[in-house]
């Protein structure tokens, strides 16, 4: 796979080169001090971010009403009683559905949009701009506008509180921005390619098959990615069409909005943090792992967060 | 160039086991692959997508009773809807939640992906941390934060010696607090977009610049801003018709109480909780035109780069 990186990844990491030519010269001028302050502005983002999550952690090892009761982060006694509690509450099965429900989503969209994707970046077409513009404009399709037609529909369909009633309008969502990042990613791979393999006898499907996909695979990889962060992440639909019962298609995110507790009108503080914590951990390790690839497919299709 | 109807498939590339069947396809031109390419696409968001907002509008016309249709009521649901106060209460909500969001997020956002572009140490951790927030559910987000501004633990208060302020608890806060937890999660996400944009301006006009003579100020002003802006509008369009979308922090952190009810929240209500599939249905295509409007609106600012950007020719 590593063979294959340098053409889509190269438009991407212009900025690597940048500080070599354009910052070298600058970086002589500037007085120690100047880095350090720079450092320091840089700690300011680094603490926004992570700060909270510095939090989530330490509540959720809290033990029993201790975490509502003390704002002190350090105040022990700390354990795992939270954590037990939460499987306790079948969130494992709220982790096996948003696992199945997000990656089937990513399997339909990869294969549907990387086909759509190629066409629109390299093959001749009719209307290409009314189709680019079609697409964009189910992009900007609030899904609100779906929640009454798809209800009313799924329940006659019986689809309500099922898998497919989730990954179904996710990849139809989800579609728009596929399409987006990969048309970037096909457009960036050399055009000889393509036309060698056609000389050498190869059909236009051979030339694509063969050829372009496997130079596209990083591309698609980073697509793939940004799709199952957003269908893992999906609420509105997820609460409205499969709002209860983790062991049929309940989500995470619909799980950890809908604890209760033990007190009435008193949100599960431990639960809650631990639940958020179980997610969370994962997400960050594919974030530092993927950033690259991540990055890069967030600027070429400009994802909506 | 032209169709390879004659061509052998003698290819080395063909000598795995697809190799036959694949020579049958040879008959596709590229005319006939294009269409075959796109139409699982566009048959599925037409489907998915396109559809049901159209028969939105058809069940929008109905009058309903306890989820039965009793009959045709043309634009009632609408007049319903535009002379209901809730209405336009959720149509302020989300118009001040947008402006207010997007415009913290972007200016903070485009501060992060300033000091990013400046800095030569620790950018990368910088720019992995800066991907946390993105990557996690929003409804994560606003658990965290409904913790963190409320009164048990009161953390927040405890950090800015407030006592035991309510923040999500009485009229006029809570909007505060969502706009808050919105711009935590999202402003790293613009500063992402922005610092790619800014990656893109070469070194050497700052270089000229600088020659010249140029304050700071100037150099933002009359060279980052105006080659940036392709950028920051994309930014904007995306952020913008996102936060008019908005439904997992208010739902989660206050539950549309004390007027953070937002038109997604609004909508959900009617069709899940009140089930009036046609009352919902009307305010659902409200939304949708409201949403849609605005979006248009950029697209225009924008032009055809917006669409057509990456491709060369036809």
């Amino acid at each position: 796979m590593s063979g294959t990186t340098p053409a889509p990844v190269e438009a991407v990491s212009k900025h690597r080169e940048r500080p070599k030519n354009g910052g070298q010269g600058v970086v002589e001028r500037r007085s120690q001090l100047q880095i350090w302050g720079k450092s320091a502005l840089l700690a300011i983002i680094l603490l926004w971010c992570l700060f909270p999550f510095f939090w989530l952690i330490m509540t959720s090892f809290k033990k029993g009403d201790l975490a509502l009761n003390s704002p002190n982060l350090f105040q022990g006694p700390f354990g795992f009683q939270n954590y037990e509690a939460v499987f306790s509450l079948n969130f494992h099965l709220n982790l096996r559905n948003s696992f199945i429900v997000a990656g089937t989503t990513t399997v339909i969209c990869i294969i549907v949009g990387s086909l759509a994707g190629y066409a629109i970046a390299r093959l001749p077409m009719k209307r290409k701009v009314l189709l680019l513009s079609g697409i964009l404009a189910v992009s900007l399709f609030p899904p609100v506008a779906l929640v009454p037609p798809l209800y009313e529909l799924w329940l006659r369909l019986g689809l309500l509180n099922t898998w497919e009633g989730l990954y179904i309008p996710y990849t139809a969502f989800t579609l728009p921005l596929t399409i987006f990042i990969l048309v970037t990613f096909y457009a960036s791979i050399p055009k000889d390619l393509e036309e060698a393999a056609r000389v050498d006898g190869a059909t236009p499907f051979q030339a694509f098959y063969r050829v372009i996909l496997p130079l596209a695979a990083p591309g698609v990889f980073a697509a793939a990615i940004i799709i199952f962060v957003q269908a893992w992440n999906e609420f509105l639909l997820a609460n409205t069409f499969a709002p209860r019962n983790p062991e049929i298609a309940q989500t995470v995110p619909v799980a950890i909005a809908a604890f209760t507790g033990a007190v009435p009108f008193q949100r599960p503080i431990g639960t809650i943090t631990a639940a958020c914590v179980i997610v969370t951990i994962p997400m960050i390790i594919v974030a530092l792992v993927f950033q690259k690839r991540i990055v890069a497919g967030l600027t070429a299709g400009s994802v909506k967060g | 160039m032209a169709d390879t109807q004659t061509a052998s498939a003698r290819g080395p590339a063909d000598a795995g086991p697809g190799g036959p069947r694949a020579a049958k396809r040879k008959g596709l031109s590229e005319r006939t692959l294009a269409k075959v390419f796109v139409s699982p696409s566009i048959l599925l968001m037409a489907l998915v997508a396109l559809f049901p907002v159209i028969w939105a509008v058809v069940i929008s016309l109905y009058a309903y009773s306890r989820r039965q249709q009793v009959g045709f009521g043309g634009l009632d649901n609408y007049i319903t809807a535009l002379t209901d106060g809730r209405f336009w209460d959720a149509v302020w909500f989300t118009f001040v939640f947008t402006v207010t969001s997007v415009t913290f997020e972007f200016l903070s956002g485009m501060g992060f992906a300033l000091i990013m572009n400046q800095a030569f140490r620790g950018r990368g951790v910088t720019r992995a941390a800066i991907l946390i927030p993105w990557v996690i559910p929003t409804v994560i987000a606003a658990q965290m934060w409904f913790f963190m501004f409320n009164v048990t633990p009161g953390f927040i208060n405890n950090l800015l010696g407030l006592g035991n302020f309510n923040w999500l608890g009485q009229p006029g806060w809570p909007i505060f607090a969502v706009v808050f937890a919105d711009v935590w999660k999202t402003a790293p996400f613009v500063a992402l977009l922005l610092l790619a944009g800014l990656q893109t301006i070469p070194g050497d006009v700052y270089e000229s610049a600088r020659v010249d003579n140029a304050s700071m100020f100037q150099r933002f002003f009359y060279i980052t801003l105006p080659l940036l802006k392709p950028a920051i509008l994309v930014a904007l369009l995306f952020r913008t018709v996102d936060a008019l979308r908005v439904y997992d922090l208010p739902a989660v952190m206050t539950g549309g109480a004390f007027g953070t009810e937002s038109l997604a929240i609004l909508v959900r209500e009617f069709v899940v909780r009140t089930p009036n599939p046609g009352y919902g249905a009307a305010l659902s295509t409200l939304t949708f035109i409201l949403v849609l409007g605005i979006g248009m609106i950029f697209v225009t600012l924008l032009g055809r780069d917006l669409v057509i950007g990456t491709e060369e020719e036809r």
